[in-house]
Protein backbone atom coordinates (compact mmCIF):
# COMPACT_ATOMS: atom_id res chain seq x y z
CA UNK A 1 0.00 0.00 0.00
CA UNK A 2 1.22 3.95 -0.48
CA UNK A 3 0.83 6.46 1.65
CA UNK A 4 1.03 9.19 -1.26
CA UNK A 5 -1.93 11.21 -1.20
CA UNK A 6 -2.47 11.85 2.37
CA UNK A 7 -3.12 15.16 2.12
CA UNK A 8 -7.04 16.82 2.30
CA UNK A 9 -8.67 19.80 2.11
CA UNK A 10 -7.64 21.77 -1.13
CA UNK A 11 -10.14 23.83 -1.11
CA UNK A 12 -13.11 25.56 1.39
CA UNK A 13 -16.45 26.44 0.31
CA UNK A 14 -17.78 29.47 0.60
CA UNK A 15 -20.85 27.80 2.15
CA UNK A 16 -20.93 25.96 5.12
CA UNK A 17 -21.62 22.33 4.77
CA UNK A 18 -24.70 20.72 7.12
CA UNK A 19 -23.28 18.79 10.25
CA UNK A 20 -26.50 16.33 10.14
CA UNK A 21 -27.40 15.11 6.20
CA UNK A 22 -31.06 15.95 6.86
CA UNK A 23 -30.95 19.24 8.69
CA UNK A 24 -29.49 21.23 6.19
CA UNK A 25 -29.50 24.70 8.57
CA UNK A 26 -27.10 23.41 10.81
CA UNK A 27 -24.09 23.87 9.65
CA UNK A 28 -20.14 22.31 11.02
CA UNK A 29 -19.58 26.19 11.80
CA UNK A 30 -22.57 26.43 13.89
CA UNK A 31 -21.25 23.34 15.74
CA UNK A 32 -17.71 24.92 16.90
CA UNK A 33 -19.64 28.24 17.83
CA UNK A 34 -21.70 26.15 20.05
CA UNK A 35 -18.20 24.53 21.31
CA UNK A 36 -16.51 28.24 21.47
CA UNK A 37 -19.36 29.18 23.44
CA UNK A 38 -19.85 26.87 25.80
CA UNK A 39 -15.81 26.45 26.22
CA UNK A 40 -15.58 30.09 27.27
CA UNK A 41 -18.17 29.90 29.52
CA UNK A 42 -17.02 27.11 31.75
CA UNK A 43 -13.47 28.45 31.96
CA UNK A 44 -15.01 31.85 32.66
CA UNK A 45 -17.72 30.27 35.38
CA UNK A 46 -14.82 28.34 36.87
CA UNK A 47 -12.16 30.87 37.29
CA UNK A 48 -14.13 33.32 39.13
CA UNK A 49 -15.82 30.86 41.26
CA UNK A 50 -14.06 31.42 44.42
CA UNK A 51 -13.14 35.27 44.21
CA UNK A 52 -10.31 36.60 46.00
CA UNK A 53 -9.49 40.22 46.88
CA UNK A 54 -5.73 39.31 45.27
CA UNK A 55 -6.49 37.46 42.55
CA UNK A 56 -4.18 35.00 40.86
CA UNK A 57 -4.31 32.71 38.05
CA UNK A 58 -7.19 32.26 35.74
CA UNK A 59 -9.22 35.25 37.69
CA UNK A 60 -6.28 37.30 37.35
CA UNK A 61 -6.41 36.90 33.31
CA UNK A 62 -9.99 37.80 33.40
CA UNK A 63 -10.07 40.26 35.26
CA UNK A 64 -7.21 42.24 33.88
CA UNK A 65 -8.88 41.76 30.56
CA UNK A 66 -12.38 43.07 31.78
CA UNK A 67 -10.19 45.82 32.82
CA UNK A 68 -8.04 46.75 29.84
CA UNK A 69 -11.26 46.47 27.76
CA UNK A 70 -12.80 48.59 30.02
CA UNK A 71 -10.47 51.46 29.71
CA UNK A 72 -9.78 51.27 26.35
CA UNK A 73 -13.43 51.65 25.44
CA UNK A 74 -14.29 54.16 27.88
CA UNK A 75 -11.51 56.34 25.77
CA UNK A 76 -13.53 55.64 22.72
CA UNK A 77 -17.49 55.98 23.70
CA UNK A 78 -17.12 58.38 26.79
CA UNK A 79 -18.02 57.76 30.13
CA UNK A 80 -21.92 58.06 29.99
CA UNK A 81 -22.32 55.69 26.91
CA UNK A 82 -19.59 53.16 28.48
CA UNK A 83 -22.43 51.17 31.30
CA UNK A 84 -24.64 50.69 28.44
CA UNK A 85 -22.56 49.83 25.93
CA UNK A 86 -19.37 47.68 27.94
CA UNK A 87 -21.39 44.11 27.27
CA UNK A 88 -22.17 43.86 23.64
CA UNK A 89 -18.66 45.35 22.64
CA UNK A 90 -16.66 42.99 25.35
CA UNK A 91 -18.27 40.10 24.15
CA UNK A 92 -17.91 40.89 20.42
CA UNK A 93 -14.45 40.77 20.99
CA UNK A 94 -13.87 38.23 23.32
CA UNK A 95 -15.85 36.02 21.50
CA UNK A 96 -14.82 36.50 18.47
CA UNK A 97 -10.72 36.21 19.21
CA UNK A 98 -11.44 32.90 20.87
CA UNK A 99 -13.44 31.62 17.59
CA UNK A 100 -10.52 32.90 15.66
CA UNK A 101 -7.93 31.19 17.48
CA UNK A 102 -9.98 27.91 17.64
CA UNK A 103 -10.10 27.44 14.45
CA UNK A 104 -6.36 27.11 14.53
CA UNK A 105 -6.24 24.24 16.50
CA UNK A 106 -5.53 21.37 14.96
CA UNK A 107 -7.95 19.55 13.15
CA UNK A 108 -10.77 21.92 12.69
CA UNK A 109 -10.98 22.27 9.21
CA UNK A 110 -8.95 19.47 8.50
CA UNK A 111 -10.63 16.31 9.96
CA UNK A 112 -13.43 15.58 7.31
CA UNK A 113 -15.51 13.82 5.08
CA UNK A 114 -13.95 12.97 1.54
CA UNK A 115 -13.19 10.90 -1.03
CA UNK A 116 -10.82 8.32 -0.17
CA UNK A 117 -7.82 6.18 -2.50
CA UNK A 118 -6.75 3.29 -1.48
CA UNK A 119 -4.13 2.81 0.98
CA UNK A 120 -3.69 3.20 4.36
CA UNK A 121 -4.55 6.37 5.59
CA UNK A 122 -5.50 8.36 2.61
CA UNK A 123 -7.55 11.01 1.53
CA UNK A 124 -7.48 12.56 -2.37
CA UNK A 125 -9.66 15.04 -1.69
CA UNK A 126 -12.02 16.19 1.18
CA UNK A 127 -15.25 17.71 0.36
CA UNK A 128 -16.47 18.72 4.07
CA UNK A 129 -14.92 19.33 7.22
CA UNK A 130 -15.83 17.76 10.38
CA UNK A 131 -15.39 21.23 11.91
CA UNK A 132 -15.28 24.46 10.37
CA UNK A 133 -14.06 28.02 11.81
CA UNK A 134 -16.94 30.04 12.75
CA UNK A 135 -15.69 33.30 10.93
CA UNK A 136 -15.39 31.55 8.08
CA UNK A 137 -18.94 31.61 7.58
CA UNK A 138 -20.68 34.98 6.36
CA UNK A 139 -23.87 33.82 7.60
CA UNK A 140 -22.17 34.12 11.12
CA UNK A 141 -20.27 37.76 10.71
CA UNK A 142 -23.52 39.09 9.06
CA UNK A 143 -25.18 38.57 12.10
CA UNK A 144 -23.11 39.85 14.50
CA UNK A 145 -22.85 42.87 12.08
CA UNK A 146 -26.43 43.15 11.65
CA UNK A 147 -27.18 42.64 15.99
CA UNK A 148 -24.57 45.76 16.62
CA UNK A 149 -26.67 47.64 14.01
CA UNK A 150 -29.81 46.93 15.77
CA UNK A 151 -28.19 47.83 19.37
CA UNK A 152 -26.45 51.39 17.41
CA UNK A 153 -29.98 52.70 16.19
CA UNK A 154 -31.66 51.64 19.88
CA UNK A 155 -29.04 53.55 21.71
CA UNK A 156 -28.88 56.36 18.89
CA UNK A 157 -32.47 57.16 19.63
CA UNK A 158 -32.45 56.72 23.35
CA UNK A 159 -29.33 59.16 23.28
CA UNK A 160 -30.37 61.96 21.26
CA UNK A 161 -33.86 60.66 19.80
CA UNK A 162 -34.86 60.67 16.05
CA UNK A 163 -35.18 64.12 15.51
CA UNK A 164 -32.04 64.90 17.17
CA UNK A 165 -30.62 62.51 14.88
CA UNK A 166 -31.65 63.73 11.68
CA UNK A 167 -31.02 67.28 12.91
CA UNK A 168 -27.20 66.02 13.37
CA UNK A 169 -26.85 64.19 10.59
CA UNK A 170 -29.20 66.97 7.68
CA UNK A 171 -28.67 70.63 9.65
CA UNK A 172 -26.11 72.80 8.20
CA UNK A 173 -22.92 72.88 10.42
CA UNK A 174 -20.77 76.07 11.17
CA UNK A 175 -22.65 77.57 13.19
CA UNK A 176 -24.23 79.74 10.41
CA UNK A 177 -27.34 81.85 10.49
CA UNK A 178 -29.87 83.38 8.48
CA UNK A 179 -30.04 83.31 4.93
CA UNK A 180 -26.91 81.45 4.66
CA UNK A 181 -28.34 79.07 6.57
CA UNK A 182 -31.19 78.33 4.09
CA UNK A 183 -28.93 79.06 1.21
CA UNK A 184 -26.63 76.09 2.05
CA UNK A 185 -29.20 73.66 3.33
CA UNK A 186 -29.55 72.01 -0.33
CA UNK A 187 -25.97 71.12 0.02
CA UNK A 188 -26.18 70.16 3.27
CA UNK A 189 -29.01 67.74 2.61
CA UNK A 190 -26.99 65.99 0.01
CA UNK A 191 -24.33 65.40 1.92
CA UNK A 192 -26.32 64.21 4.72
CA UNK A 193 -27.85 61.19 2.03
CA UNK A 194 -24.48 60.57 1.19
CA UNK A 195 -23.65 60.22 4.66
CA UNK A 196 -26.99 58.16 5.51
CA UNK A 197 -25.82 55.92 2.38
CA UNK A 198 -22.07 55.10 4.18
CA UNK A 199 -23.84 54.27 7.69
CA UNK A 200 -26.61 51.92 6.16
CA UNK A 201 -23.39 50.11 4.07
CA UNK A 202 -21.64 49.66 7.73
CA UNK A 203 -23.01 46.31 8.31
CA UNK A 204 -21.73 45.31 4.98
CA UNK A 205 -18.22 46.32 5.79
CA UNK A 206 -18.24 45.15 9.22
CA UNK A 207 -19.25 41.34 8.34
CA UNK A 208 -16.99 41.26 5.01
CA UNK A 209 -14.01 42.44 6.64
CA UNK A 210 -13.93 39.98 9.33
CA UNK A 211 -15.34 36.79 6.38
CA UNK A 212 -12.92 37.98 4.32
CA UNK A 213 -9.94 38.34 6.67
CA UNK A 214 -10.43 34.71 8.54
CA UNK A 215 -11.43 32.87 5.08
CA UNK A 216 -8.70 34.23 3.61
CA UNK A 217 -6.47 33.05 6.25
CA UNK A 218 -8.23 29.51 6.22
CA UNK A 219 -7.57 29.08 2.41
CA UNK A 220 -3.99 29.80 3.03
CA UNK A 221 -3.67 27.68 5.07
CA UNK A 222 -4.83 24.98 3.84
CA UNK A 223 -3.25 26.15 0.18
CA UNK A 224 0.12 26.13 1.83
CA UNK A 225 -0.64 22.55 3.44
CA UNK A 226 -0.94 20.93 0.43
CA UNK A 227 1.35 23.37 -2.26
CA UNK A 228 3.75 19.63 -1.74
CA UNK A 229 1.63 17.10 -1.91
CA UNK A 230 3.22 16.15 -5.30
CA UNK A 231 6.43 15.35 -4.07
CA UNK A 232 7.93 12.02 -3.40
CA UNK A 233 7.37 10.43 0.14
CA UNK A 234 9.46 11.96 3.01
CA UNK A 235 9.30 15.37 1.60
CA UNK A 236 5.62 15.55 1.27
CA UNK A 237 4.76 14.94 4.21
CA UNK A 238 8.17 17.23 6.03
CA UNK A 239 6.10 19.92 3.71
CA UNK A 240 2.80 19.71 5.16
CA UNK A 241 3.98 20.68 8.77
CA UNK A 242 6.43 23.22 7.52
CA UNK A 243 5.28 25.19 4.67
CA UNK A 244 2.05 26.75 6.74
CA UNK A 245 4.14 27.41 9.71
CA UNK A 246 4.86 31.12 9.29
CA UNK A 247 1.14 31.42 8.26
CA UNK A 248 0.17 30.03 11.01
CA UNK A 249 1.62 32.64 13.51
CA UNK A 250 0.66 35.28 10.86
CA UNK A 251 -3.04 33.68 11.30
CA UNK A 252 -2.68 34.19 15.11
CA UNK A 253 -2.29 37.78 14.60
CA UNK A 254 -4.84 38.73 12.29
CA UNK A 255 -7.48 36.85 14.44
CA UNK A 256 -6.55 39.27 17.79
CA UNK A 257 -6.21 42.05 14.93
CA UNK A 258 -9.83 41.43 13.38
CA UNK A 259 -11.42 41.00 16.78
CA UNK A 260 -10.22 44.15 18.25
CA UNK A 261 -10.83 46.17 14.87
CA UNK A 262 -14.42 44.91 14.60
CA UNK A 263 -14.67 45.93 18.34
CA UNK A 264 -13.11 48.86 17.86
CA UNK A 265 -14.99 49.88 15.09
CA UNK A 266 -18.48 49.59 17.07
CA UNK A 267 -17.63 51.65 19.69
CA UNK A 268 -16.68 54.51 17.09
CA UNK A 269 -19.72 53.89 15.38
CA UNK A 270 -21.35 54.66 18.72
CA UNK A 271 -19.22 57.45 19.60
CA UNK A 272 -19.87 59.22 15.79
CA UNK A 273 -23.86 59.23 16.90
CA UNK A 274 -24.01 59.63 20.70
CA UNK A 275 -20.74 62.26 21.38
CA UNK A 276 -22.67 65.33 20.79
CA UNK A 277 -24.33 65.89 23.71
CA UNK A 278 -23.84 69.12 25.90
CA UNK A 279 -21.47 70.49 22.88
CA UNK A 280 -22.27 72.99 20.36
CA UNK A 281 -22.96 76.65 20.77
CA UNK A 282 -25.98 76.47 19.23
CA UNK B 1 -10.60 50.10 -27.17
CA UNK B 2 -11.52 50.70 -24.18
CA UNK B 3 -11.66 46.84 -22.96
CA UNK B 4 -7.99 46.01 -23.83
CA UNK B 5 -7.16 45.61 -20.39
CA UNK B 6 -10.00 42.86 -19.35
CA UNK B 7 -9.01 41.28 -23.44
CA UNK B 8 -5.71 40.95 -21.95
CA UNK B 9 -6.75 39.15 -18.49
CA UNK B 10 -8.80 36.80 -20.56
CA UNK B 11 -6.12 35.81 -22.48
CA UNK B 12 -3.74 35.58 -20.25
CA UNK B 13 -6.01 33.15 -18.17
CA UNK B 14 -6.68 35.45 -14.65
CA UNK B 15 -9.92 36.66 -15.80
CA UNK B 16 -11.02 36.94 -12.02
CA UNK B 17 -8.09 37.81 -10.58
CA UNK B 18 -7.71 41.13 -12.38
CA UNK B 19 -9.96 43.34 -10.13
CA UNK B 20 -8.13 41.85 -6.78
CA UNK B 21 -4.85 43.00 -8.69
CA UNK B 22 -6.05 46.72 -8.48
CA UNK B 23 -7.38 46.13 -4.92
CA UNK B 24 -4.79 44.68 -3.56
CA UNK B 25 -2.36 47.64 -5.01
CA UNK B 26 -4.42 50.63 -3.91
CA UNK B 27 -4.73 49.02 -0.30
CA UNK B 28 -0.87 48.56 0.02
CA UNK B 29 -0.42 52.31 -1.18
CA UNK B 30 -3.35 53.20 1.25
CA UNK B 31 -1.95 51.21 4.54
CA UNK B 32 1.74 52.40 4.12
CA UNK B 33 0.92 55.84 3.80
CA UNK B 34 -1.17 55.64 6.91
CA UNK B 35 1.90 53.51 8.94
CA UNK B 36 4.41 56.18 7.34
CA UNK B 37 2.24 58.94 9.13
CA UNK B 38 1.48 56.78 12.49
CA UNK B 39 5.22 56.65 12.59
CA UNK B 40 5.72 60.27 12.27
CA UNK B 41 3.15 61.33 14.52
CA UNK B 42 5.29 59.40 17.77
CA UNK B 43 8.01 60.81 16.32
CA UNK B 44 6.61 64.38 17.43
CA UNK B 45 5.44 63.18 20.43
CA UNK B 46 6.52 60.18 21.84
CA UNK B 47 3.76 60.38 24.53
CA UNK B 48 0.67 59.72 22.47
CA UNK B 49 1.60 56.32 20.87
CA UNK B 50 -1.41 54.50 22.64
CA UNK B 51 -3.85 56.57 21.31
CA UNK B 52 -2.17 56.79 17.81
CA UNK B 53 -1.52 53.37 18.04
CA UNK B 54 -5.60 52.93 18.18
CA UNK B 55 -6.43 55.41 15.22
CA UNK B 56 -3.62 53.83 13.10
CA UNK B 57 -5.33 50.39 13.55
CA UNK B 58 -8.57 51.87 12.49
CA UNK B 59 -7.29 53.30 9.36
CA UNK B 60 -5.42 50.69 7.63
CA UNK B 61 -8.48 48.32 8.77
CA UNK B 62 -10.53 50.60 6.90
CA UNK B 63 -7.92 50.69 3.85
CA UNK B 64 -7.28 46.63 3.72
CA UNK B 65 -11.16 46.10 3.87
CA UNK B 66 -11.37 46.79 0.23
CA UNK B 67 -8.64 44.71 -0.88
CA UNK B 68 -10.42 42.19 1.01
CA UNK B 69 -13.52 42.68 -1.08
CA UNK B 70 -11.52 42.38 -4.12
CA UNK B 71 -10.23 38.63 -2.65
CA UNK B 72 -14.03 37.41 -1.87
CA UNK B 73 -14.92 38.26 -5.34
CA UNK B 74 -11.88 36.66 -7.02
CA UNK B 75 -12.30 33.48 -5.10
CA UNK B 76 -15.87 32.98 -5.59
CA UNK B 77 -15.87 33.61 -9.78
Amino acid sequence: MELMHLLAAEELTVNANPFFPNMTWFTNSMVVTVIVTVLIIIWARQSTQKMELVPKGAQNLFEALVEILYTTFEGVVGKRMIPKVFPLIATLFIFILAANWFGLVPGVGTIGFGKLREGFLSLEEMYQPLLRPVNTDLNMTLGMALFFMLWWVIWTVQEVGVIGFLKHTFEPKGGVKGFLWFALLPLFIFIGVIEFFSIAIRPVSLSFRLFGNIFAGETLLHSMSTLGANLPVPLNWVSLVLFPLPFYFLELLVGVLQAFVFAMLCAVYIKLSTGFEGDGAH
Amino acid sequence: MLDILPMWAEAANIGPFLPLAFAGLGASIGVGIVGGKAAEAVGRNPSAFGNILVMAIIGMALAEAIAIYGLIIAFSK
